[in-house]
């Protein structure tokens, strides 16, 4: 076997390999011709499956065997190298899979297809999102009430209020839609750190997804008189692969966090360019900006600039790193350019639907 | 004649709240805390727009949509879920069952409640 002659130090790499029988991962080895030509004792258990019955066997031939179905079909037909992909073994049993070709000298060599055990930490993760989404829903009930009695009383269906009482109980009301307004972020938070964010992917038109927020958004505009382009490209836009509810989810945290923290009378803009690749969407806008030390931690969890929540009490500080994490989730990438008082660029990419491909694939050889 | 709206909610005070608002606006209410009696009232009653609340105890909301649609009696009864809800699926399934319109609680005041069904009523 090729390790033989490359090594004769048997004891590391020869059949009865040591250091790979004390691995806690699972080991296979595949040769050149595609040819199993090592299972540690880790990767038996994991399949079930004696080494005697699957050494030599090519990737077609273990098809046959129901264990080893959802990793062939990772596969699809050839071996090739792809990084931490999870695969479903069996009920709960989840394993991360590794696929590395070895290439020495220049020449082919086989692969290493490394089988690390997630089952936990994949349980670990589900059980958080559930009790976020739980708790959130169980919060929802008492947040409605207490929306639904406010609001009866402002609309004065219970008799008339003075001044003074209906400035406080407006107050109330306002708090308790932050709260629903953080309530509906953590749900969303919940649904992407159990990875089932992206749902319907169709073929869309970013252009027309922004316009339907500025119109959204036209009359807060208006109201506090900045001054709002939305530069469009001459050329029309290749189509890009979008979950459409949740980019709308991404775009409209950075652009309300523009008109928000833009003072009345400033400038907001957002424009459009396109390469062969991607499609890059810029939102500028004249407002408070970010202090240079904080610009680290902007797309982090909980993250409000310090200046603004002098100013504002309202954000929950979840929307920019939602935002970045549909945007990835799409294969995009985001960035800004921000200094304090004077504004904040935030751009962000979408490839274009040909990339797109590749990027869900995750090929990288 | 006035119409009658069901309200099918199990937490007694948000019950009581809309229940107040259909009133001053003019609307008989019946009111029912969970799926069965639901059901049974939507029957009985006969209501012209059912309000439903999906977490019920018992029978929940979506099968108190899939019987009422089922029935000839009762699928042509206009159902306007009003539910914690939030999620697209949750939604979509809702609106595939039948149902006229999908509210979460949280995000309506009780004013734009009655607008939709009203929009539902016309």
């Amino acid at each position: 076997m090729f390790w033989k002659r490359k090594n004769k130090n048997k004891v590391f790499f020869g059949d009865g390999a040591a250091i790979t029988n004390y691995l806690s991962d699972g080991l296979l080895v595949f040769d050149k011709d595609s040819k199993l030509v090592l299972v540690n004792p880790q990767a038996e258990e994991f399949f079930q499956i004696r080494k005697e019955r699957i050494l030599r066997k090519s990737i077609l031939e273990l098809s046959r065997f129901p264990n080893f179905r959802p990793l062939v079909s990772l596969f699809g037909g050839g071996i090739k190298g792809f990084f931490r992909k999870e695969l479903h073994i069996r009920e709960n049993f989840i394993l991360e899979v590794t696929s590395s070709p070895m290439i020495i000298e220049g020449k082919r060599f086989g692969a290493l297809v490394i089988l690390h055990n997630i089952t936990r930490e994949k349980l670990v993760e589900r059980m958080k999102s559930e009790f976020v989404t739980l708790a959130a829903h169980q919060l929802r009930t008492p947040t409605s009430a207490v929306k639904w009695s406010l609001q009866i009383l402002l609309e004065e269906d219970l008799g008339e209020l003075n001044k003074e009482q209906k400035e406080i109980i407006k107050k109330a009301y306002n708090t308790n839609d932050k709260v629903i307004r953080l309530i509906k972020d953590l749900l969303n938070l919940a649904q992407i750190e159990e990875g089932k964010y992206l749902s319907k992917i169709v073929l869309s038109d970013i252009e027309g997804v922004i316009q339907s927020i500025v119109d959204v958004n036209k009359k807060r505009i208006e109201k506090k008189k900045l001054k709002f382009e939305f530069e469009k490209q001459k050329d029309k836009l290749p189509g890009v692969m979008l979950d459409v509810e949740k980019m709308k989810i991404a775009i409209e945290n950075i652009f309300d966090n523009a008109l928000r923290y833009t003072l009345s009378e400033g400038k907001v803009s957002i424009s459009l360019k396109s390469n062969k690749k991607e499609i890059e969407v810029k939102i500028k806008d004249s407002g408070l900006g970010i202090s240079q030390e904080q610009h680290g931690k902007v797309f982090s969890k909980f993250f409000r600039g310090s200046n603004i929540m002098r100013m504002d009490t309202e954000g929950t500080g979840l929307g920019l790193y939602i935002a970045k994490n549909i945007i990835e989730a799409h294969g995009g990438r985001i960035w800004f350019e921000s200094e304090q008082d004077k504004g904040s660029t935030f751009y962000f990419t979408i490839p274009v639907k040909e990339q797109f491909g590749e990027f869900i694939t995750g090929e990288f050889y | 004649m006035a119409k009658k709206i069901l309200i099918i909610e199990d937490d007694k005070f948000l019950r009581e709240l809309i229940g107040q608002k259909l009133l001053k606006e003019g609307y008989d209410i019946v009111e029912a805390v969970d799926g069965e009696k639901g059901i049974k009232s939507i029957k009985d009653e006969k209501p012209d727009l059912v309000l439903l609340d999906l977490i019920l105890p018992g029978i929940d909301g979506f099968e108190v949509l899939s019987k009422m649609k089922k029935d000839a009696a009762t699928a042509q009864t206009p159902v306007i879920i009003l539910s914690n809800l939030g999620q697209k699926d949750d939604i979509e399934k809702g609106l595939k069952m039948g149902a006229d319109d999908y509210l979460i609680k949280a995000h309506f005041t009780p004013g734009e409640i009655i607008d939709k069904i009203r929009a539902v009523l016309k």
